[in-house]
């Protein structure tokens, strides 16, 4: 038992030892492969070597000029507004409730779009600064849900009814006071047709 | 194993099947062992310089020469930026060094500097730009590889990152990713558009991608896609610009706001917020048919939806515990985990590329960059001056870009995952929100 264990242990050592001598030379040949390996994993569609892999060839996502010259969809405003106009609501911070103050602007908006039915509201959802941009842009826009659902609840048709947020892209201004921030938490109202 | 029948007699039966097992066990332990012993002196052959996963290591000292020819000093500059930034080296001053540019390696030149690694090269401008680069192990006194570059000549500097990147790969294992974009929103006087720079900053794009607001510009995992919203004309839409024919298609627009999220893998679904029928809610969408599929509703708001890099789960912001948290849900949107519990404002979730971290943005008076696990565990705070928002990881995972206002104007920031080494990547004449890091 103890001579085979003691053969063991000198394998063992000799195969270490063995091993420790021969490092792994990386010659320039086979140093282009491991590197293609790598390029495939960070950069998928990028990997371009010319034929013998000598050369790398660092193959570009997307070229400078062709990213400048991308032409947008424009689109045309299917809205023409009407000259009425309704005064902002308010919001408390981070909510959506419509507060007393801002009941009679919606009632009174209520009563004009009963008067004029071939008439629509879009409704603009706005926010202070203090938030994140995505949230931002939800909050404004369950703040002009808040006023649709209102304003359904009073008789208005809901496809008469448009929301729209804007978060906190478009303020009225810009100091970071609390004058400042209260007046960005609106809805604002245009009458379209 | 011999049998031994009871006819023996008893002791010498004993003594005979204990000699046997003996045997057995004895031949069955070196037919273990020998093999292992092999593996283990072949796996210690491969020699680790940096092992990016040890919590305490001291930074790896190398040496990056002035590469030889018009603009080497240029190259070797932005890989030593490249090489500083990973915050795995310690780049050693060039005024230290003992060997000329054009001088062949030497190890004895190097050792008494305590380097442990040197990167030499050349430059060549013809009709394109050609560069050779070395990097040399001082300690065994052998180059590690030489490889040779070509490109464009306006492409200095990617083909610089390239050479970063392959002495990133061979020195730690792991991929670099020198070569990646960041998409970022900018907004300057003549009004929104998406930018695409570097991830360093430099070589910045206004790409025509504009809008009257435009958010969120997401990469698709593949890295050929980007996905944003933007509202046009008094209404959101959700567009797609397709690196392989570079055309910017709307794939939906319609009443209500619709918030972009983020890609499946695949590249061909996304996930999004829409208050299409009502409240924001999140949605998954196939971008070739425009076609819709609900994964959550709620009263109140749920936005800013990211998937795994598996595919398997969703994180989302949702106010239906009475304030805007980070929950967790799987991708068919059941089993919905809240995962934030400090805090009363906690958005904007992004995945590590492992999924083992998650970076957002909660606001504690000021908005701040925070990462945690997807248990809800280990909390971290990251910033702290100034409001700092839209965090996402770069594609190793060891880096995380966002916005800050820190400095006055908004700006994208880039910092090492533990807070380390906070930057400003854009001039002060763009007001820049939404950074993206590309996924490669």
């Amino acid at each position: 038992m103890k001579r085979i264990l003691l053969l063991v242990l000198i394998l063992g050592f000799a195969v270490i030892c063995f091993g420790c001598s021969k490092k792994k030379v990386v010659k320039p040949e086979d140093a282009a492969i491991p590197s293609e390996q790598m390029e495939q994993q960070t950069t998928a569609p990028a990997r371009d070597t010319d034929q013998n892999s000598r050369w790398i060839r660092p193959k570009e996502h997307v070229s400078e000029q062709d990213l400048a010259l991308i032409q947008p969809e424009e689109g045309i405003s299917k809205y023409k507004e009407e000259k009425v106009i309704f005064d902002d609501i308010y919001f408390d911070y981070d909510q959506y409730d419509i507060g007393a103050d801002a009941e009679s602007t919606i009632q009174d908006m209520a009563s004009w779009l009963l008067k004029n039915m071939s008439s629509n509201v879009i409704i603009e959802g706005h926010c202070d600064d203090r938030g994140t941009n995505e949230y931002n842009l939800a909050l404004g826009d369950r703040r002009a849900k808040a006023v649709r659902d209102y304003l359904t609840a009073l008789g208005i048709a809901a496809n008469r009814i448009e929301t729209l947020s804007y978060g906190e892209e478009q303020p009225v201004c810009t100091e970071a006071s609390e004058a400042c921030w209260a007046k960005n938490r609106r809805a604002h109202f245009i009458m379209v047709r | 194993m011999a049998k031994i029948t009871d006819k023996h007699v008893a002791g010498h039966k004993i003594n005979i099947r204990h000699f046997t097992i003996q045997r057995c066990l004895q031949y069955f332990l070196l037919a273990l062992v020998c093999p292992l012993l092999v593996l283990i002196t072949t796996v210690a052959r491969a020699k680790v310089y940096i092992d990016i996963t040890s919590p305490a290591f001291t930074r790896f000292p190398i040496a990056i020469h002035d590469f030889s020819g018009s603009s080497g000093d240029r190259i070797a500059d932005i890989i030593r930026n490249d090489l500083h930034f990973s915050g795995l080296f310690e780049i050693v001053d060039k005024a230290a060094f003992l060997e000329k540019p054009a001088q062949p390696f030497n190890p004895r030149n190097w050792t008494p500097l305590g380097i442990d690694a040197v990167v030499k090269g050349s430059v060549k401008s013809d009709a394109e730009l050609i560069i050779t680069a070395s990097l040399f192990d001082v300690v065994d006194g052998k180059e590690l590889f030489r490889k040779e570059y070509k490109a464009d000549k306006d492409l200095l500097r990617p083909l610089a990152h390239s050479v970063s990147n392959d002495i990133y790969s061979t020195l730690t294992g792991a991929p670099g990713m020198f070569r990646s974009k960041i998409a970022f929103v900018g907004i300057d006087a003549q009004g929104r558009s998406i930018y695409i720079m570097d991830w360093d900053g430099y070589r910045r794009i206004k790409t025509g991608l504009k809008g009257h607001i435009i958010l969120a510009p997401r990469w698709s995992k593949e890295g050929t896609k980007i996905v944003y919203s933007a509202e046009k004309n008094r209404r959101w839409g959700i567009y797609l610009l397709d690196f392989t024919n570079m055309v910017e298609k709307k794939i939906y627009s319609g009443p209500g706001t619709h918030i972009v999220g983020d890609f499946f893998p695949g590249g061909t679904t996304i996930v999004l917020s829409s208050s299409k029928t009502g409240t924001p809610d999140l949605y998954s969408m196939d971008i070739q048919d425009a076609s819709f599929t609900k994964l959550s509703s709620s009263h109140g708001i749920e936005v800013s939806p990211a998937v795994s890099p598996d595919g398997k789960f969703i994180a989302f912001v949702s106010d239906k515990g009475g304030s805007p948290q980070i929950y967790i849900m799987r991708s068919d949107g059941s089993q919905a985990k809240r995962i934030t519990f400090e805090g009363s404002y906690n958005t904007s979730p992004s995945w590590s590329p492992k999924g083992d971290k998650i970076v957002f943005s909660g606001r504690r008076g000021t908005n701040q960059i925070f990462t945690i696990n997807p248990d809800g565990t280990d909390l971290m705070q990251l910033t702290h001056n100034g409001n700092n928002e839209d965090p996402s990881f770069s594609p190793d995972g060891l880096h995380i870009a966002f916005c800050s206002d820190r400095d006055g104007s908004r700006g994208v920031y880039i910092m090492r995952a533990d807070g380390e080494a906070q930057q400003r990547i854009t001039p002060p004449d763009i007001q820049a929100s939404s950074p993206r890091w590309s996924p490669n």
